[in-house]
């Protein structure tokens, strides 16, 4: 009777829980619980939540495995079929589709067919604020090895300040794996935290009066040299034209950027390439979405997951995030003291990823300093450019670190 | 370490300058485009003047229209006339 007891019990998982289990399982119920509940990022941090659940439950065989598990010397890697044997679906799903790179740029390919370039194009100089944005990623490059990270790892979790998921992963797969999860978790927990993280920075550094520069009132005093007479064949050429210069300088920016400009140029081509744009916004992006937060949630094993790296993860990442917005500020701010054709401050704190989030976060902001003054359009200029100079800019750092 | 706080900033260095240069592109990219679509392919501006009947659509109207017609029919109609009862 015993025996039957005993072998009823090693059946189960109880006998392998451990305290690291149990704390596991309470991040992703917190997870879950901002996902579901709070509704932060909710079609990320609901997949990631559940990728982390399964990949702790004991026993279940669903956890990420170490890389070097799968090698089998001379640079070769054991087939899928035998890592789904051996390992589990969550790491078929893994080892095929985030190892190798695919899902980032592909769920980039809807973002693009998302994106509509005018407000940029029709307020081309605010795109160098999408470049002063990225400072938080430099800077934290630097910061996390003084900490005592290696330079791929720094390299990872400084591009947790381009506020862009699909970035940061890209960037994390590339440079630093065993890293996947938190910078992950981070990254998306940052991107939802935009509507508390922009205003606390703002409110910091940005006067009353700046508040209140009213970009409309600028334009019809200051209106733009050239009107867009044909804004759709602009809009039309525009990705084709940038992807081939950015090819140039960047090359390895071009699996984000160019599978982005790709996303872009069917959307904006009309109703021949509609079916195109409509399956890159839709099953294909939602399929990759799952997928990709389902295996990132499952890189979050106890081992992996409970480190001090984790924290300094956290702490590294937050401040990446303020110094971009910061950066992004302090650069309009500068831009400001030469010209007469004024910039409110708030369209360089949106110059990180983030979209539109971070605009209409911006904007919210604005109209409570003066209800009249919209500067959503404004504002999604540099917002747009932040993500060709987050993609940009890993792009850099895959190629130099 | 000291090597590596280097080469870090000059990671910061080159990273910041490419960043800003390829941004650069970018403003002058949409540039050109913008000049070279309004000499080449410039659309009429304002709404279309009206003609001599009184019937005439305006051409916020007839633009709605006509992307209502592009998107119902997949890009394969073609209005060929419209008329106000």
């Amino acid at each position: 009777m015993q025996e039957i007891f005993s072998k009823l019990f090693n059946m189960t998982a109880f006998g392998a829980i451990t305290y690291q289990t149990v704390i596991m399982w309470a991040i992703a119920f917190v997870l879950l619980y901002l996902g579901i509940k709070k509704k932060y990022e909710p079609l990320l941090l609901v997949p990631i939540g559940f990728g982390v659940l399964l990949a702790n439950f004991p026993g279940a065989q669903m956890g990420i495995v170490d890389a070097s598990l799968i090698e089998v010397g001379d640079g070769r890697y054991k087939n899928l079929f035998e890592i789904a044997h051996e390992y589990g679906i969550l790491n078929f799903l893994y080892f095929s589709l985030i190892k190798t790179g695919f899902l980032p740029p592909i769920i980039f390919m809807g973002v693009g067919a998302l994106t509509d370039f005018g407000p940029m194009l029709r307020n081309l100089r605010l795109a160098f604020f999408g470049a002063a944005a990225q400072i938080g990623i430099f800077t934290v490059l630097i910061g996390a090895i003084l900490l005592g990270f290696n330079m791929n790892e720094a390299a990872s979790l400084g591009i947790i300040g381009g506020a862009d998921g699909p970035t940061a992963i890209y960037t994390t797969i590339k440079l630093a794996p065993h890293l996947l999860g938190p910078i992950a978790i981070a990254a998306y927990s940052y991107m939802a935290l935009v509507p508390v993280i922009i205003p606390l920075i703002a409110n910091m550094f940005i006067s009353k009066k700046e508040f209140q520069i009213n970009m409309r009132e600028m334009d019809k005093k200051y209106p733009p040299k050239h009107q867009i007479k044909n804004m759709k064949a602009v809009k039309i050429i525009f990705p084709i034209a940038l992807g081939t210069v950015v090819a140039i300088f960047v090359p390895s920016s071009v699996p984000l950027l160019g599978m982005l400009l790709f996303g872009n140029l069917v959307k904006e081509i009309g109703t021949s390439t509609s079916r195109l744009a409509e399956a890159a916004t839709g099953p294909i992006m939602n399929t990759a979405t799952i997928f990709l937060g389902l295996a990132v949630g499952a890189t979050m094993t106890a081992e992996v997951f409970l480190t001090g790296k984790t924290i300094g993860i956290i702490v590294g990442g937050f401040i990446a995030f303020a110094l971009s917005v910061t950066g992004g500020i302090f650069a309009v701010k500068t831009y400001n003291l030469f010209v007469t054709k004024k910039i409110n401050p708030l369209v360089g704190a949106t110059g990180l990823s983030a979209v539109p989030m971070a605009s209409r976060v911006a904007n919210e902001m604005a109209l409570k300093h003066n209800p009249a003054n919209h500067i959503l359009q404004y504002c999604m200029a540099s917002n747009i450019s932040g993500v060709i100079g987050s993609a940009v800019a890993a792009g850099i750092l895959i190629s130099l670190v | 370490m000291e090597d590596i706080l280097s080469n870090a900033l000059s990671i910061l260095v080159i990273g910041m300058i490419t960043v800003i240069l390829i941004l650069g592109l970018v403003v002058v990219v949409g540039n050109v485009l913008i000049r070279l679509t309004n000499k080449f392919w410039p659309l009429p501006d304002g709404p279309v003047k009206k003609g001599n009947s009184s019937g005439a659509i305006p051409a916020g109207t007839m633009a709605a229209i006509v992307a209502a017609v592009d998107t119902v029919t997949g890009g394969r109609g073609k209005i060929t006339k419209v008329e106000k009862k």
